[in-house]
C-alpha cells in the first residue's frame, strides 16, 4: 500500500554562502501493507515527521521513491498531487488544523465540497459522518466552542468523509487527555477493523506505539528497529 | 470545486473583513462612476450634434455640386447626360433636379406682393423623392404653378410700411393676404434692362397645389415651381439663360452663365436607404463628381467624437487603475490573513487552481459588484446633469438652452465597456495575490508561521 524506496531527505540552513546540509532521513526503505496500522516512534529530530511530511507531499524527497497505491507519487507534481491526496489520503494531526471560521459540519464538509460533491449528497454524508463520531449535535459549533477531544473527532471525521483507503496521522492524541486518548485509540482500531483503513501515525507515546501492528522505531534519520507488536 | 461552491466560499470570506470589502467596493464604484459620467458627456454631445445634423437634412440625400473637368478644382455645372449616369447607379431612389430663375420672381395678387426664389423642377423624380402636396395637384399646363407652403407667409399687402415685420421678422398677420391662394391666379413679374432702361413683363399664372408642410419646425418653404415652357418665354422675355438679370452697364450675359444655360442649379441623389449612402457617394466621387451628404459629415463627426471618447474612457480608466490598487490591497491582505486556512485547504487536497480560482474569483466579485453599483450611480448622475446643467445655464448666464441639447447619455455599450474593462483590471489586480495564494507552504501554514 505505501512503498518506501531508499528515501534520504535533508534540509538545507542558513544564508547563502555559510548554508548548511542537516540530513534528517537516510535510506528509509520500508512498505506498510493494506489494513496494517504502523506506528513509527523516535525521539524528537529523529526524522518521523519528516517522513510523514514526504509521504504526505507536503514535501518532495532528494533522493529515493515513495508509492502509495501503485501510484509512484514522488514523482507527481503539487497539482497531482493535491488530486491524489484527496481521493486517497486522509489526515489527522495533533493541533486538528481545522478552520476556525467554520463551523464542525463545514469542516468535515470541505472535502467533498473540494472534490465536487452535490450538496445534497454532502449533507447527508457529513451528517452521517458526524453521527458517526458522535458530533452530530454539535455541526453547528465552531472548533474554538468545541473541546480538545471534540475536535479531533471533527478532524478525524473530515479526514474519513472521502472514504480514503489510507490516513496519516501526525501525533493524534499529543493534545488530548488520557481518557480521550484512550477513546480515539479505540476508535482507530474499529476504523481499521471494520473498514480496513490502513494507519500511519508517527508518535512518541507509547500507547499509541502499541495499537500498531508494527512499530518502526527511527534513530538520527535511519530505521533502527522493526517490531510486529 | 464546483463554481456555486467557489462562490459560497468568496461570499464567507468577504463577510470576514465587511469594512474593508466594503471600502474596496466602494472605490470601485467611484472609478467605475467616474469612467461613465466622463465618457457618457462625449455620448452625450455626439448624440446632440447628431441629431442636429440629421434633423436639418435628409439622411439619404446626397448633394451633387458639379464635375471636376479636365483640369483640376475646376468643376462645371450638371446637365441631362449626369442626371441620366446618375439614375443608372445602383439603389438610386430619386435624381431631383432644378432650374433657377435667375432674378427674384415678383409674385402679385391683387395689393399683395412677394419675391420668391422660382424653380423649374421635374416633378415625377421629386415625387419620387418624397415631394408632396398638401393641397391641389401638380401643375401639368404652362401656366400653372405649385407654391411652397409658406409662400403666403410674406405674402404681404405692398403699401405697408417698414414696420410689416414683427421682432421674429416675420410679416404682420394683418398685412398678410387672408384668401385662399389655391386656384387663384397670381401675377408674376420679371425684370430685365434693355437699353439702360429696366423693362418688366407680367405674366399671369394659376396657383394648383401647394407644398407640404416641411418636416422640420424652423424650415420655410416659400419657393414656386413654374413649368419648364414658362421659363422658355421668360427667356425670350430676358433675352438671357434662366432670365438672367443684367446689370444696366452690362450688356453681355456673364460668360459661365451663357456656358451653363441648359445646366441644373440644383441636383440631388435620393439613395433607396441610409446603408447605400456610402456606395453612391463612393461612386460619384470615382466618377469625380463633388457630393456632400450627411452621412459624409456624420461620418466624420462620428470619427471625431470616437477620438474624443476613446480619451475620456481611457481617463475614466486611470480611476478604474488607482481603485486597482485597493483591490490588490485587499486581496494582499485576505491571502495573508488567510494563509493558514489555505494552508488546510491544500493539506486536505485543494489543488493550486482550486485556490487560485477562489482568490480571482473574490477579487472579480469585488470589481463587478463595484461595476454594478458605479454603473447605477452614474446612471443617477446623468440624469442630475442633464436635468441640473440646462438650470446652472439658465441662472448663470441668463440663457436658455436647446431642448434637444444632451450633456450625458450613457447608451449600454457604456457600462459593457466598463464592466469589461473593470473585470479586467480586477483579475489582474488579483492575480498576484491570488498566484501567492497557491504557493502557500503547507507546513508553515499548518504552524501558523505564515
Amino acid at each position: 500500500m505505501i512503498t518506501l524506496k531508499n528515501l534520504s531527505h535533508d534540509f538545507v540552513i542558513g544564508k547563502k554562502g555559510r548554508q548548511t546540509i542537516i540530513p534528517v532521513l537516510r535510506d528509509i526503505s520500508l512498505t506498510v501493507e493494506k489494513g496494517e496500522i504502523v506506528t513509527i516512534v523516535g525521539r524528537s529530530g529523529s526524522g518521523k515527521s519528516t517522513l510523514l511530511n514526504l509521504v504526505s507531499g507536503f514535501i518532495h524527497p532528494k533522493e529515493g521513491e515513495i508509492w502509495i497505491s501503485e501510484e509512484k507519487v514522488s514523482e507527481l507534481n503539487e497539482a497531482r498531487f493535491a488530486d491524489f491526496r484527496i481521493n486517497h489520503l486522509g489526515f489527522i494531526f495533533q493541533s486538528f488544523q481545522l478552520i476556525p471560521s467554520m463551523t464542525a459540519f463545514q469542516n468535515v464538509e470541505l472535502p467533498l465540497i473540494l472534490k465536487g460533491i452535490n450538496e445534497k449528497i454532502r449533507k447527508s454524508q457529513t451528517e452521517a459522518m458526524l453521527q458517526k463520531v458522535g458530533l452530530l449535535d454539535y455541526q453547528d459549533h465552531y472548533p474554538g466552542e468545541l473541546s480538545g477531544g471534540q475536535q479531533q473527532r471533527v478532524s478525524i471525521a473530515r479526514a474519513l468523509i472521502v472514504n480514503p483507503p489510507i490516513i496519516l496521522a501526525d501525533e493524534p492524541t499529543g493534545s488530548l487527555d488520557s481518557e480521550t486518548e484512550k477513546e480515539l485509540l479505540q476508535f482507530i482500531q474499529e476504523l481499521n477493523r471494520d473498514l480496513g483503513i490502513t494507519f500511519l501515525i508517527i508518535t512518541h507515546d507509547d500507547k499509541v506505539a502499541e495499537i500498531g501492528n508494527r512499530k518502526i522505531e527511527l534513530k538520527d534519520g535511519r530505521i533502527v528497529e522493526g517490531v510486529l507488536t | 470545486m464546483k463554481l456555486k461552491d467557489q462562490f459560497r466560499f468568496v461570499r464567507q470570506n468577504m463577510k470576514k473583513n465587511r469594512t474593508r470589502v466594503f471600502m474596496t467596493i466602494l472605490a470601485t464604484a467611484m472609478g467605475c462612476a467616474f469612467l461613465i459620467v466622463l465618457a457618457s458627456v462625449g455620448f452625450g454631445l455626439q448624440k446632440s450634434v447628431v441629431k442636429e445634423i440629421t434633423e436639418r437634412r435628409v439622411i439619404t440625400q446626397i448633394d451633387v455640386h458639379g464635375k471636376e473637368t479636365k483640369e483640376q478644382g475646376v468643376y462645371r455645372a450638371l446637365n441631362d447626360k449626369d442626371v441620366h449616369l446618375f439614375e443608372t447607379i445602383d439603389d438610386v431612389k430619386a435624381v431631383t433636379r432644378r432650374k433657377m430663375l435667375q432674378q427674384e420672381g415678383t409674385f402679385s395678387i391683387g395689393n399683395y406682393q412677394e419675391g420668391a426664389p422660382t424653380f423649374v423642377a421635374n416633378f415625377p423624380a421629386e415625387i419620387k423623392a418624397g415631394f408632396e402636396l398638401s393641397k391641389g395637384r401638380f401643375p401639368k399646363e404652362k401656366n400653372e404653378v405649385a407654391v411652397g407652403y409658406n409662400f403666403l407667409m410674406n405674402l404681404a399687402d405692398k403699401d405697408a410700411g417698414d414696420d410689416r415685420y414683427d421682432e421674429k421678422g416675420q410679416v404682420k398677420a394683418e398685412y398678410l393676404y387672408k384668401d385662399e391662394l389655391l386656384g387663384k391666379e397670381i401675377n408674376l413679374t420679371v425684370h430685365q434692362f434693355k437699353d439702360g432702361k429696366q423693362i418688366e413683363k407680367t405674366i399671369p399664372l394659376k396657383v394648383v397645389g401647394i407644398s407640404k408642410k416641411p418636416t422640420k419646425e424652423w424650415a420655410q418653404d416659400s419657393s414656386v415651381f413654374i413649368s419648364d415652357q414658362m421659363l422658355t418665354d421668360i427667356e425670350a422675355f430676358t433675352g438671357t439663360p434662366k432670365g438672367y438679370m443684367l446689370d444696366v452697364n452690362m450688356n453681355k450675359v456673364p460668360e459661365d452663365i451663357e456656358l451653363n444655360k441648359n445646366a441644373y442649379d440644383d441636383v440631388k441623389v435620393y439613395a433607396k436607404n441610409m446603408e447605400s449612402v456610402q456606395s453612391i457617394s463612393e461612386r460619384l466621387k470615382e466618377e469625380k463628381y463633388a457630393t456632400y451628404s450627411v452621412v459624409n459629415e456624420l461620418k466624420e463627426v462620428n470619427m471625431v467624437f470616437m477620438i474624443a471618447k476613446a480619451g475620456l474612457i481611457f481617463i475614466g480608466t486611470i480611476a478604474i487603475l488607482i481603485a486597482s490598487i485597493g483591490i490588490y490591497n485587499t486581496m494582499t491582505m485576505a491571502v495573508t490573513e488567510r494563509a493558514p486556512d489555505i494552508g488546510i485547504m491544500k493539506a486536505i487536497g485543494a489543488s493550486p487552481n482550486t485556490i487560485k480560482r477562489i482568490f480571482l474569483l473574490e477579487s472579480s466579485y469585488i470589481g463587478l459588484i463595484g461595476a454594478f453599483i458605479g454603473t447605477v450611480v452614474s446612471y443617477g448622475i446623468s440624469y442630475a446633469v442633464n436635468f441640473a446643467i440646462p438650470l446652472i445655464i439658465k441662472q448663470a448666464f441668463g440663457q436658455e438652452t436647446d431642448l434637444n441639447l444632451v450633456f450625458s447619455d450613457i447608451p449600454l455599450v457604456l457600462p459593457i465597456i466598463c464592466v469589461l474593462i473593470c473585470y479586467g483590471v480586477t483579475i489582474i489586480s488579483g492575480l498576484r495575490p491570488a498566484q501567492r495564494a497557491t504557493k502557500v507552504d503547507v507546513l508553515k501554514a499548518m504552524r501558523r508561521e505564515v
